[in-house]
């Protein structure tokens, strides 16, 4: 993803979409009651609708100035944090992405511009860089931006207690790094990693000043500058008037307003109490996309869902089994009645659009007689399975009920069972112990996602998928600097998992908001909610 | 204890009522402590922990251990019962489980809900300003023209809006007052800090949801002591004896209708702290319900506690109030035995 070259700092012009990544990292479970929605059904908003691709901008107009954005989302009560190497929602995301910055800014087209960092050179074999950061920029206190703040945060993000950065540093020698000079860093690793600068787009990875300990003031070097925060109720923002990018924020101050419900949120951006509210759910957004009250924001985005299974437990250990089950998969009907046609079909590996993606492999399409013959050959015809799944994530109970139809075509029983929200997500009840099960995960990159769920390391190892030299072919197409070779082996990385893995990705799922007709300048982006939550390209007219 | 003990020698040569409200007060308190268990119980049987809740797909065995260790959950139980009830009595609500999962020092509940636990108060207030006039009235009213097309009227009404969960009255109301009407706001986003009162436009629809969803309780009771009451011979014989209609429905008739229908207006009272739980949660108001709502899925455990024990505190002392009340209002009661 991160050309370490990239030759094109932001402008600042209102067309310019930069900044983060999004797709929250879904930790935890959450529970839902009375029809609210559980603090991490915030982590992903995978309800979607209406069909991919067409996003409605809200572009168009000549930027005004002044005035406040209200932006309402689902909010995590006591446990909302301006950390943001623990945050794990939207809620948390949006105030990290607009007090902060990351040393590279992810574009619409998933690409990446240089942010913090100017530039993110590697020696022959991609074990040390050298990262020359981008001058003159100055914190919300007055301090300069160096050298000093980007090892501290780095160091900081190492910390076990910073569990959402953790991943993302866990290949760099925390011992040797070094100041070169006010503006240049050297970087050593663990192993080799030909694209670094991809570990720092994701927003658990932005840069806080050297010596920050709580964040219960933070200081950044983002567009908009801490005012207050009430967990679980409201935080206010305000202009930085010192912004590197030249004339930007457009707005005086922006507001984060922490509303739970999705009808009481979706009423206040009716009434005008906010004016945009993330994730709005499905059957209101194809709602309003006709009546025109709101404007409907929608995002295409890796953000992947899928079933999984387990590669160590029975029936999965033969993959026959597997290849049979992700064959049984009519995507293109999960994809419209589950998220209501609000993203695109899936073909078992992630991160479609982003660098090293395989797009050589064909689509994935049901085919009933192949599912039966694999099953036969497994000795398995009349096969039936426990799945389990939950109303963690919109979407999540709607697929598994189609899939489970779908399955009867195959002869295959899927047994469904509904489990709590709360312990989905749990290791030490039911998390990563589950033989047939549904996840959701952000794809920052995809070494981000194989480093995280599926390398002899991976914490978060769904599939149980256990192979050494699979394992030494990723780490190799990691540390490949030459883009051809490295597509090659990433090419060869995806095609043994869409050959054998346990991973069934139904959708790429979209991102779907409401924002008022007034508010202009947001627009549609891959990494996250409300166009990756980039309030300073917006305005209000009146 | 001590503090019940002393009323108690007061008792012997004291009025009844002073006898009564001391064996109220130690029901009372037992009450509380049983409460108390079962809150605790309750919330430490549920699965899930906030540090595992925090840590989400992180939490590794040993993170969750170091994280326990700080919230003394790996105390016993009994332990860790009885330095919350401390603290609960000493006011020290403790500290939020999140708030400490996540690395901060301190994290007193308190300063997490008491601006919630206002706006809470604020909201009960003023529906129960609402609520015991209207019940009373119409109550009133229903009984006076018992059997006619008013009483069917209001008890239809009533039954019919009891019949329906809050969320189902609330997004009715919505529907009509802001959707079709335009008239009223949908949500009562109140900005921290701000006192509602001076929103209260905002407090319209939250207000309304709470009295159309209990007031039916209230009204049947007092319609029921009113129709009985103006059957009896006393309230006969005051209309016979010339006095105005209006001077013996009030004088006579209400109040001693009113004492049964205090016990259900307290239960009333009570069972609104229940309704207000899913009405702020319906129009976004900054309540405690809300926040409790979201500290059970955060698991929040110490939080959850504090609130419910408050909740339950609110309880036995509105069961006294009325208990007092309706001891003031019937004559007998107050005679030695």
């Amino acid at each position: 993803m991160t050309d370490p070259n990239h030759p094109h700092a932001p402008s600042g012009t209102e067309t310019e979409g930069f900044r983060l990544s999004r797709g929250t990292l879904l930790r935890g479970a959450a529970g839902a009651m009375v029809g609210m929605s559980p603090l991490l059904a915030a982590a992903c908003g995978g309800s979607g609708g209406g069909g991919s691709g067409g996003a409605a901008s809200t572009g168009g107009s000549k930027p005004v100035r002044g005035g406040t954005i209200r932006a309402g989302f689902v909010g995590g009560g006591t446990a909302e944090t301006l950390n943001p190497y623990a945050g794990v929602t939207p809620i948390d995301e949006s105030r990290v992405q607009n007090l902060f910055d990351p040393l590279f800014v992810q574009n619409p087209d998933l690409t990446t511009s240089p942010g913090l960092a100017l530039e993110m050179n590697a020696n022959a074999n991609a074990t040390e860089y050298e990262v020359k950061l981008r001058p003159g920029v100055e914190f919300h206190n007055g301090k300069t931006f160096g050298a000093e703040d980007l090892i501290y945060s780095i160091r900081l993000m190492a910390k076990p207690a910073n569990f959402a950065s953790v991943p993302f540093v866990a290949g760099i020698d925390l011992n040797g790094l070094k100041a070169l000079s006010p503006t240049t860093v050297r970087i050593p690793l663990k192993f080799p990693d030909a694209d670094l600068g991809a570990n720092f787009v994701y927003w658990n990875t932005w840069i806080v000043q050297d010596g920050e300990t709580d964040f219960t003031k933070p200081v950044g070097t983002g567009p908009f500058m801490f005012d207050s925060f009430k967990p679980g109720e409201q935080s206010t923002f305000k202009k930085n008037p010192n912004y590197w990018v030249t004339g930007k924020p457009y707005v005086d101050a922006l507001t984060i307003q922490s509303i739970d419900d999705n009808t009481a949120r979706l009423n206040a951006l009716l009434n005008g109490d906010i004016d945009a509210m993330a994730q709005l759910p499905t059957p209101q957004a194809k709602a309003h996309q006709s009546t025109g009250d709101i404007t409907v924001l929608i995002a295409p985005s890796p953000q992947a869902m899928m079933f999984y299974m387990d590669t160590t437990q029975a029936p999965f250990t033969d993959v026959n089994v597997r290849q049979a089950i992700r064959l049984i998969a009519d995507r293109k009907a999960l994809v419209d009645s589950a998220i209501n046609g609000f993203g695109t079909v899936g073909n078992d590996i992630v991160g479609k659009g982003l660098p090293f993606y395989n797009t050589d492999l064909p689509q994935r399409e049901q085919d009933i007689d192949q599912a039966k013959s694999l099953l036969k050959k497994a000795g398995q015809e009349n096969l039936t399975v426990l799945l389990r799944t939950s109303p963690i994530f919109p979407g999540f109970v709607e697929a598994a009920t189609l899939l489970a139809e779908q399955a009867k075509a195959a002869g295959v029983t899927i047994q469904l069972k509904q489990v709590p929200p709360n312990s989905y997500y749990n290791p030490s009840l039911l998390y990563l112990k589950m033989a047939f099960a549904e996840t959701q995960w952000p794809i920052p990159s995809l070494k981000f996602f194989y480093l995280q769920s599926l390398s002899a390391q991976a914490p978060y190892n769904e599939t149980h998928w256990k192979d050494k030299s699979w394992n030494d072919l990723l780490f190799k197409a990691i540390g490949t600097t030459d883009p051809t070779a490295a597509q090659d082996t990433w090419n060869q990385v995806q095609k043994i998992q869409w050959d054998q893995g346990g991973y069934l990705n139904w959708t790429n799922a979209d991102w779907v908001d409401g924002v008022s007709t007034k508010l202009k300048g947001l627009a549609p982006h891959p990494g996250g909610v409300l166009g990756n939550y980039l309030f300073m390209n917006a305005w209000l007219t009146a | 204890m001590t503090a019940v003990a002393e009323p108690r020698r007061a008792t012997r040569e004291a009025s009844p009522v002073v006898a009564f409200l001391v064996r109220r007060l130690i029901g009372a308190l037992l009450a509380l402590f049983v409460a108390s268990v079962l809150i605790f119980v309750g919330t430490a049987v549920l699965p899930g922990d906030a540090a595992s809740v925090v840590l989400g797909r992180g939490a590794t065995p040993q993170a969750v251990h170091t994280l326990d260790e700080r919230m003394h959950l790996d105390r016993p139980l009994l332990e860790q019962y009885t330095s919350w009830l401390g603290g609960f009595v000493h006011g020290d609500l403790g500290d939020s489980s999140v708030g400490l999962a996540q690395g901060q020092k301190h994290a007193p509940v308190w300063d997490l809900i008491s601006n919630q636990v206002k706006n809470s108060v604020i909201l009960a207030l003023v529906t129960a300003l609402f609520m015991i006039p209207l019940s009373l009235g119409l109550g009133a009213l229903a009984a006076v023209y018992a059997g006619r097309a008013v009483d069917h009227a209001v008890s239809i009404g009533s039954l019919a809006a009891i019949a329906l969960p809050e969320f189902v009255i609330g997004s009715l109301l919505v529907g009509v007052f802001f959707v079709w009407l335009d008239v009223l706001p949908p949500v009562a986003l109140i900005p921290p800090g701000d006192n509602p009162l001076s929103h209260p436009e905002k407090l319209v629809l939250p207000v309304a949801t709470l009295l159309l969803a209990s007031l039916a309780a209230g009204i049947r009771m007092v319609r029921a002591g009113m129709v009985e009451v103006l059957q009896t011979e006393y309230v006969q014989t005051a209309r016979l004896n010339g006095l105005a209609e209006r001077w013996v429905l009030w004088r006579y008739a209400m109040r001693n209708a009113l004492a049964p229908s205090v016990q259900v207006l307290a239960q009333n009272l009570q069972w609104l702290i229940g309704g207000i739980i899913i009405t702020e949660n319906v129009f976004a108001y900054p309540g405690i319900g809300t926040t409790l709502v979201t500290a059970v899925g955060n698991r929040d455990l110490t939080l959850v506690q504090s609130v419910a024990m408050m909740i339950a505190v609110v309880y036995v002392f509105l069961n006294l109030l009325a208990d007092l009340i309706v001891m003031l209002l019937v004559p007998k009661l107050r005679e030695p035995a």
